[in-house]
């Protein structure tokens, strides 16, 4: 029986979705994350006081799970040191910037002219999943290696409010991503292209369906403006009726997911070898002057961006990096835009109200909304058990490690309580036990 | 330097409260209010002031002396205090009013750690202890203000096979019974604002009283008599009020449509078998009871789950 997963519906307050990008080069310092990507930190290969060039290797991926960092602008290491950023603290290789954005001269057009080619030239080009999730691209690749892939699900759904970053992609970049289709033809032998779409953006998904309506391959499928119709299960299953079963692979489904902009900059990339170094942010919210989107070096101090948006209002009081369903909010400006940062946000006092929670009233919201059917409800009664024991077994029951965080359950939650975090925290606690034993 | 205020995602939210929720239902019940105090007089305002000012009342006298946060701005008593006044017939007293409100609210609710924790119905367990205590809490009292020869309920009058009132009456609510379950016009206008809220889910209400509706037919094959059964005595509010109510009833939509059900197929018995005319509210409280065992069999499996969580 078909399910309905994901029926809620956010406001979408996509203000900036007709918003031409605005290219930005002049930032005085940028900080590179060694982590800008789920897997192993990056290795640096450059020292403090080393001259860097545009897109020049400054720090090498370790391990299959994991990827390069480049630099975003020429200039000096002025140090390598930890830094705050999406909730951790890494080291990031710090550089300041010398003004003249001096490409690295040894960059060119990457040869391909077989799969392990291509892999390897996904791999140099620093992508990672650029919709939020950071997951290697070249590791999700890989894939076609060990199973045959049919389909290629490009995301372009973008159910976040406010960010426009991946609709300025699909509306500006559309040779790109056509480019992208044909490398992914080429070498991975995949039959159907399907760009998911929400419905909240006509005009991507016009400009698209023009651009491929000779090609019967290339499906630009309109999906209902629900949240999270871009999470992997659910645009696989909205999509293609299929389910990734736990211990097992999304490829093992003949199917692979792929962010819309990871597969426009990828087609970038086989043009001109110049690896990920910019992207395209959206800076909104009821605390920004004037909203817009910005592409800017990766490495780019948030404060950057608000400057560029005309500033802040006075009466700012929460700062969100990423979407306002999963963002992280900041202390400050100084944490860097990272490879996946689609948006920044700023909101006013008024939207940054928050409530105090109150009993449970068993309304059951926030089990009709969790897009993969938990039961957030469950989950807190587990955390409340003193028997760890019970408690484990319960939470495996109820099988909170699906949770994929996305926010549904406390958004709806009428008793204003912090589900998420004790989903987080039940997680965290079912893993722990997992590694005890 | 900390200039912003950090807080977990997500940033936005929809914008409900446990307070805008109850305050809805305190809506959805006014038609129903006015009606009653319309058909049955100030006797009937006098009830639904006392049972509101008497749950408000004790709940935040449990909250100050046992020292516990203050909730009653929540407006789930008041919600109880309404629903239980207008599940009384004109025949209580003030006395017997502040004596059930202090059960339903104080017994049923606080003691069992406040709102959320109950697992039974505050304004059913105050109306069914009211029914055990006082005799003449149930059954007729007659409308102000159109003249009745009998103060007998439709469903007493079904038993006794006296001339029932016209259905225009029973649309309207011009027989006798409790204040608040007898204008089914009213009642409907609720029903359909809670829908239109999102409050509650229209095929609740609606299993309950088909279920009622086609177990009668099956039984007589009468659709006139199947009618005056569902819209008699307090299907039509506690189906659509009470087998609702979030804290006492299971949490999925499946599970909600099963409990519905099962109350339906309760209250046709204890109408058809037992010597109790009225059978609503004991079957909501009996299907309270079993709502474990249907949040059981109703678990949802999990979109990429593994089944039955083996």
């Amino acid at each position: 029986m078909k399910r309905n997963v994901s029926r809620l519906v956010l406001p979408h307050e996509k203000a900036t979705a007709l918003m031409q990008s605005v290219v930005v080069t002049d930032v005085e310092k940028v900080v590179m994350p060694l982590s800008m990507h789920s897997g192993k930190n990056a290795i640096p290969v450059v020292s403090v006081g080393d001259h860097v060039y545009v897109g020049q290797l400054i720090a090498k991926e370790d391990g299959d799970v994991s990827s390069p960092v480049h630099a975003s602008v020429s200039g000096t290491v002025t140090a390598i040191e930890p830094v705050k950023t999406m909730g951790k603290t890494v080291d990031a290789i710090v550089i300041a910037s010398d003004g003249k954005n001096e490409k690295d001269p040894s960059i060119k057009a990457p040869v391909v002219n077989n799969v392990d080619e291509f892999l390897q030239a996904v791999r140099d080009s620093g992508l990672v999943g650029l919709g939020g999730a950071a997951f290697p691209t070249w590791s999700k690749l890989a894939a076609v290696k060990k199973a045959k892939i049919n389909t290629f699900l490009i995301n372009g759904a973008e159910c976040e409010p406010y960010l426009t970053s991946d609709t300025r992609t699909m509306m500006e970049d559309g040779k790109y991503i056509e480019m992208g289709i044909e490398y992914l033809r080429k070498y991975t032998g995949a039959e159907k292209y399907v760009i998911g779409i929400e419905k909240n953006k006509p005009e991507a998904i016009a400009l698209l369906r023009e651009r491929f309506a000779k090609d019967d391959s290339v499906v630009v499928e309109e999906l209902d403006s629900y949240y999270p119709q871009g999470a992997k299960q659910v645009l696989l299953y909205n999509v293609t009726g299929k389910v990734q079963k736990p211990g097992t692979r999304l490829a093992d489904l003949g199917v692979l997911i792929i962010n819309v902009t990871s597969l426009a900059k990828l087609a970038k990339y086989m043009e001109d070898g110049m690896p990920l170094i910019d992207r395209c942010v959206t800076v909104d919210g009821s605390a920004v002057n004037k909203p817009g989107n910005f592409v800017v070096p990766i490495g780019t101090p948030i404060s950057k961006l608000f400057e560029l948006a005309g500033g802040l209002t006075e009466d700012v009081e929460r700062v969100i990096i990423g979407g306002p369903m999963m963002g992280h909010a900041v202390e400050d400006l100084d944490e860097p835009v990272v490879k996946a940062t689609g948006g920044v946000l700023a909101f006013n006092k008024k939207q940054a109200k928050l409530f105090e929670p109150s009993a449970c009233i068993h309304c059951g919201r926030c089990v009709e909304n969790c897009p993969l059917s938990l039961n957030p409800t469950e989950f807190a009664r587990a955390m409340t058990l003193d028997n760890e024991e019970e408690k484990l077994a319960l939470l495996k029951k109820e099988q909170v490690t699906l949770c994929m965080q996305c926010g549904c359950c406390s958004y709806v939650c009428p008793a204003h309580r912090p589900l998420v975090q004790t989903n987080v925290a039940a997680i965290s606690f079912v893993k722990k036990h997992r590694t005890a034993r | 330097m900390s200039r912003f205020k950090v807080a977990d995602a997500p940033h936005i939210h929809c914008g409900w409260s446990t307070q805008s929720v109850m305050l809805n239902v305190l809506i959805a019940l006014l038609p129903v209010s006015i009606a009653s105090v319309a058909i049955f007089g100030l006797k009937a305002l006098l009830i639904i002031a006392v049972c509101v000012a008497s749950c408000v009342l004790s709940e935040f006298v449990f909250n100050l002396v046992t020292k516990k946060p203050q909730t009653v701005s929540d407006l789930s008593a008041a919600v109880t205090g309404l629903l239980l006044a207008l599940n009384l017939s004109t025949n209580v007293t003030v006395y017997q009013c502040v004596v059930g409100s202090l059960f339903a609210i104080i017994v049923v609710k606080c003691l069992f750690g406040g709102l959320g924790k109950n697992f039974a119905n505050p304004a059913i367990s105050g109306r069914v202890f009211m029914l055990l205590t006082f005799s003449a809490v149930a059954g007729g009292a007659n409308p102000t203000i159109v003249e009745l020869t009998t103060s007998a309920t439709p469903l007493e009058i079904m038993k006794n096979g006296d001339v029932l009132p016209s259905m225009t009456e029973m649309m309207l609510g011009l027989h006798g019974g409790a204040i608040g379950e007898t204008c089914i016009v009213a009642l409907v206008l609720g029903f359909v604002y809670l829908v239109v809220k999102k409050i509650i889910k229209w095929y609740v209400p609606v299993s309950f009283i088909a279920t009622v509706f086609v177990l009668s037919f099956v039984k007589s094959f009468d659709i006139t008599y199947s009618l005056y059964q569902i819209l008699s005595g307090g299907l039509f509010i506690g189906a659509i009020f009470m087998a609702t109510d979030y804290v006492t009833t299971p949490i999925t939509d499946k599970g909600k449509v099963v409990f519905a059900i099962g109350c339906g197929i309760i209250t046709f018995v204890i109408r058809q078998f037992f010597s109790l005319p009225e059978g609503v509210s004991f079957s909501i409280l009996f299907m309270n009871l079993l709502v474990p065992y249907i949040e059981e069999l109703t678990h949802k499996h999990p979109l990429g789950g593994v089944e039955n969580g083996k």
